[in-house]
């Protein structure tokens, strides 16, 4: 018998960590292929106008420069949404052009590519094209947008929406009428993005003997943007390859496809020459996805014993100038989202993308959910001081209870929209080892003892379920060779988060082999024919499961040669033995081949607790301690998911604090240098508290639930309603982020707005 | 010392090529690079990719090397202001106070060949691997070298002052804090060692 213990469950050291940590990692910018040229892309200057000439004659004057392609050299292409359910009938017209085509509508579109030998050459020209616009009026926020009489972005929408995402569950009007208590408040997170360290980063190289394109520096979604780029460059999927390196960060903007990854092997394509692409940082500012504005105006009923009966939320999504390859995500999920994990009797839903003149909007780690648990969050907690209870005492009543699981609201089935419906777990249970794990009432004394020495301080809290395991599926192939190793390979994508690890680990055991000798490929699309990449939280869960089947395919394929039953069949230095004596050399058994398909998403519960300090004169809070639950399921590598939970928990206060990217009402982006973007540093941080909880799900063999993006999604929240709760109810509450010192004066400064919040009847 | 920098017209024409002699890691590296490169972008080219640009505007950090044992941002220099200056770069790190690694630790990309890349970790970047002070690895040769210079400069610095200096660079996967109980590790190990 093999007496192996687990790797699963055991904080395994990380993968690769030294080449990191000396300097010998390579990212997109570090890879060079002989004969390479650059490119600079020549941005729009104006949020809205007609390009009435584009005059490249002076720049391709400079010595050193190869091309200035403009729309025109370009076929008439759009990129294209990657996820069938985030396609509506209202998307395709929407789509961006890898070049502007006539019109521009935000600063920092795309307009003409510039090719040169040497990258300061390519930028020296891109300053020489003359691009002469004729403005038109900007819509340069929602209410612009949205006003009469608006500006029209896009001919096919006169009103400047994209799609209404609509959820109904239950008779609302009935429970309004029944409500002690009605809250109703207009809530809005500001637009900030995920900013990762690295920028983006391209290098295409093709070769005209063969027909094949490759692409390095394409993570995340990379079959996705093999096929795309396919079927845009007119090669067909099976002449692209794209292959990933190191990656400096995704959160959700890094490897979709955008303009720049159609242009970049157009280009190499067109000149024959490998192409090469480093994005700056004001240019990543305004050309990498933004995310998160929202406005919702939410409205709860309530008894006024605390029992929630209904909401309505109705809001407006930010879907930037274009539609991108995320499609109407940016509206879809706070949607889905909206209800949270409390047992509401009916809700109504409306969420609308809106056209602006501004950069498109895609998914930033915990997309939608942050801002729907920001809205609702708040939202309860005015209702909470609405009641005189205590905001843990008001969500520990209206949790869904363990026994309620599997739990779905009756919201009628749509096209388009996935079915919320939570699987397992308990919330009550886990909202009590935050409470209980984080010190909930230490806390509340701590506030109260810092309130007697005259400071503001406040504690916030903030439960919210998170979507994952977003499918359709994931496949793997499990191979063994003769000197004793196993070679995983999978569609999903490494961004840092040290998956490659996890899923060694969850390989080695379905093997009953050591770790070590588990090596885990995924790093280009010619090795597994379809993946659907990283995003969602979902690499762990589709992938692992995956290669568990894959690992139990090999098992029998290797029962087959020697004997016995899969389960009795042992690896041992490149050689499988069966029950019987019988032996064979392991590197003859054909891969494992194992898929893991997962239908309909998952969703995971967690919590957040903030306590903040603001000083009444300079209107500075401080995050003095923050606290973070998640329930992954089953923790494969506790300290790895820890560090995730960690990491997204400071982002997460950096965008409750700090981040904004703010337009001026021409559209101007004013954020566009680390000067103006404030990311969070160590001073501004407190140190983490993370609790994992393993409540595994029945829905798949190991488990797993999601977990890499859950730091962040209750932490906007938790901080916004510790801050509320620290200026108190002489200020004005707390309704939109992000509350940086100017804006946290200003609440401060201000009186109770009567009409903010009402109560009924 | 070099003495030609000092004596040099100080307004070299932008675009005319000059060769550069740098001391890196106690190596020659000999650059011809129009003025207005930066360091990062010269040490970069010769190689020396583990200095890192995230946003070549002197924020983010990720380019921090040693310039005569003080932590400056590589893209916020000249190439041409370097000259006669002892400059040292991630790649230079596991010099001392060094660890061997485990077998095939070093089996990653595949791509090697660029110099002081030998198998061996300082104190510095072993407290880092085990305190998980870093994810994607991005920032972390920046951090790295902020470390090195506050650790050699200030030894017994406090653990506000190594908040303060290391909030100087940014990390968005950890946000830093693990970072700076890196560094207070390596501090305390090194009294404890009594060096």
């Amino acid at each position: 018998m093999n007496h192996r213990t687990p790797s699963v469950g055991t904080s395994t050291p990380r993968r690769g960590v030294d080449d990191l940590l000396t300097g010998r990692a390579r990212y997109a910018a570090d890879l060079d292929r002989p004969g390479q040229v650059h490119v600079r892309v020549v941005r729009s200057p104006l949020a809205h106008g007609r390009i009435a000439a584009l005059d490249t004659a002076e720049a391709l004057a400079l010595p050193g420069v190869l091309a200035v392609y403009t729309a025109d050299d370009l076929p008439d292409v759009r990129i294209p949404v990657r996820l069938p359910f985030a396609e509506t009938a209202e998307t395709p017209p929407l789509l961006q052009p890898p070049l502007a085509r006539g019109t521009v509508r935000y600063v920092g579109e795309p307009v003409a590519l510039v090719v040169a030998e040497d990258p300061y050459t390519a930028e020296d020209a891109a300053e020489l094209v003359d691009v002469d616009i004729d403005d038109l009026d900007v819509a340069a926020t929602m209410a612009a947008a949205t006003a009469e009489g608006a500006p029209r972005l896009h001919e096919s929408s006169p009103d400047n929406t994209v799609s209404t995402v609509s959820l109904r569950h239950g008779d609302v009007e009935a429970a309004f009428s029944r409500a002690d208590v009605v809250v109703r408040e207009r809530l809005t997170m500001h637009r900030h993005t995920a900013v990762p360290m690295e920028t983006r980063g391209l290098l295409a190289e093709y070769e005209p003997a063969t027909g094949l394109l490759t692409l390095w520096g394409g993570a995340k979604v990379k079959h996705f943007t093999r096929q795309a780029l396919g079927a845009m460059l007119g090669l067909g999927p099976e002449r692209v390859r794209v292959v990933e390196v190191h990656v400096g960060g995704g959160f959700g903007v890094r490897g979709e496809p955008y303009p720049e990854d159609f242009l970049v092997p157009f280009a190499a394509m067109r000149l024959g020459r490998p192409v090469k692409w480093t994005e700056d940082r004001a240019e990543h500012f305004v050309a990498t996805n933004h995310a998160r504005e929202q406005e919702h105006e939410w409205e709860i009923a309530a008894t006024s014993d605390g029992r929630l009966l209904a909401f309505r939320d109705r809001a407006w999504c930010d879907q930037g100038a274009y539609v991108r390859s995320q499609g109407i995500l940016p509206g879809l999920l706070p949607a889905l989202h909206a209800a949270g994990p409390y047992r509401w009797e009916a809700f109504a839903v409306d969420s609308t993308g809106v056209l602006t003149n501004r950069t498109p909007t895609g998914t930033y780690r915990g997309p939608g959910m942050t801002e729907a648990t920001f809205a609702r969050e708040r939202a309860l907690d005015l209702l909470a001081a609405e009641l005189g209870l205590d905001p843990a005492e008001l969500r520990r009543r209206n949790l869904i209870p363990a026994a309620a699981m599997p739990f779905a609201f009756d919201a009628p089935e749509q096209p388009h929209v996935p079915p919320v419906r939570y699987e397992s777990g308990d919330f009550p249970a886990s909202f009590e080892t935050l409470l209980d794990a984080a010190g909930y009432e230490a806390l509340t004394r701590e506030r109260q003892r810092l309130r007697r020495s005259g400071r503001l301080a406040g504690v916030g809290l903030a439960p919210y379920v998170e979507i994952g395991a977003v499918g359709p599926f994931e496949e793997a192939f499990v191979e063994a060779a003769d000197d004793g190793t196993f070679t995983v390979r999978t569609g999903v994508s490494s961004l840092g988060q040290g998956v490659e690890t996890v899923l060694a680990q969850i390989a080695a055991d379905a093997l009953s082999v050591p770790f070590e000798d588990v090596t885990v490929d995924f790093s280009d699309t010619t090795a597994v024919p379809m993946g659907f990449g990283a995003f969602a939280s979902r690499s762990t869960l589709l992938a692992g499961n995956a290669i568990a089947l894959a690992a139990r395919d090999l098992l029998a394929k290797a029962a087959a040669e020697v004997g016995g039953d899969p389960g009795e069949v042992r690896f041992d230095r490149g050689t499988v033995r069966g029950p019987g004596g019988a032996t064979a050399p392991a590197g003859r058994l054909p891969a494992g081949h194992g898929r893991f398909d997962k239908p309909h998403p998952g969703f995971s519960f967690g919590a957040a607790l903030s306590l903040v300090t603001v000083d009444a004169a300079t209107g500075a809070v401080r995050v003095l301690r923050h606290a973070v639950l998640h329930d992954v399921g089953r923790a494969v590598n506790p300290e790895l998911v820890r560090g995730q939970l960690a990491g997204a928990a400071s982002q997460g206060i950096g965008g409750a604090l700090l981040e904004e990217l703010v337009y001026d009402e021409q559209g101007q982006p004013l954020s566009t240098s680390f000067g103006d973007y404030l990311m969070p540093t160590a001073a501004d941080l407190p140190e983490i508290d993370v609790f994992v909880v393993e409540y595994p799900t029945p829905t798949n063999p190991l488990g797993l639930k999601g977990a890499g993006e859950s730091g962040m999604v209750g932490t906007p929240a938790a901080v916004a309603n510790a801050v509320a709760d620290a200026l108190g109810a002489a200020a004005r509450p707390v309704t939109r982020l992000p509350l940086t010192p100017g804006n946290v004066r200003e609440l401060l400064r201000g009186t109770p707005s009567p009409q903010a919040t009402t109560v009924h009847p | 010392m070099n003495e030609t920098g000092s004596r040099q017209d100080p307004w070299l024409p932008p675009l005319d090529p000059v060769t550069v002699e740098l001391d890196v890691n106690d190596s020659l590296v000999t650059c011809t690079v129009e003025p207005r490169r930066t360091l990062a972008d010269a040490l970069r080219g010769a190689g020396l990719t583990g200095t890192r640009l995230g946003c070549e505007h002197g924020v983010c950090g990720a380019c921090t090397v040693l310039l005569d044992g003080r932590p400056v941002r590589a893209c916020l220099v000249l190439a041409v202001q370097a000259r006669g200056s002892r400059i040292r770069t991630v790649e230079g790190l596991s010099g001392e106070r060094e660890e061997p690694t485990g077998p095939g630790e070093y089996e990653g990309n595949g791509e090697n060949g660029e110099p002081g890349g030998g198998a061996r970790l300082s104190d510095v970047q072993r407290a880092f691997r085990d305190g998980g002070a870093l994810q994607c690895g991005f920032c972390t040769p920046g951090f790295l070298m902020l470390a090195q210079g506050l650790l050699a400069d200030e030894p017994d610095a406090s653990a506000e002052r190594v908040t303060d200096v290391l909030s100087s660079n940014i990390c968005r996967c950890t946000g830093g804090v693990p970072i700076v109980s890196a560094v207070r590790a390596v501090q305390r190990a090194r009294k404890e060692a009594g060096s």
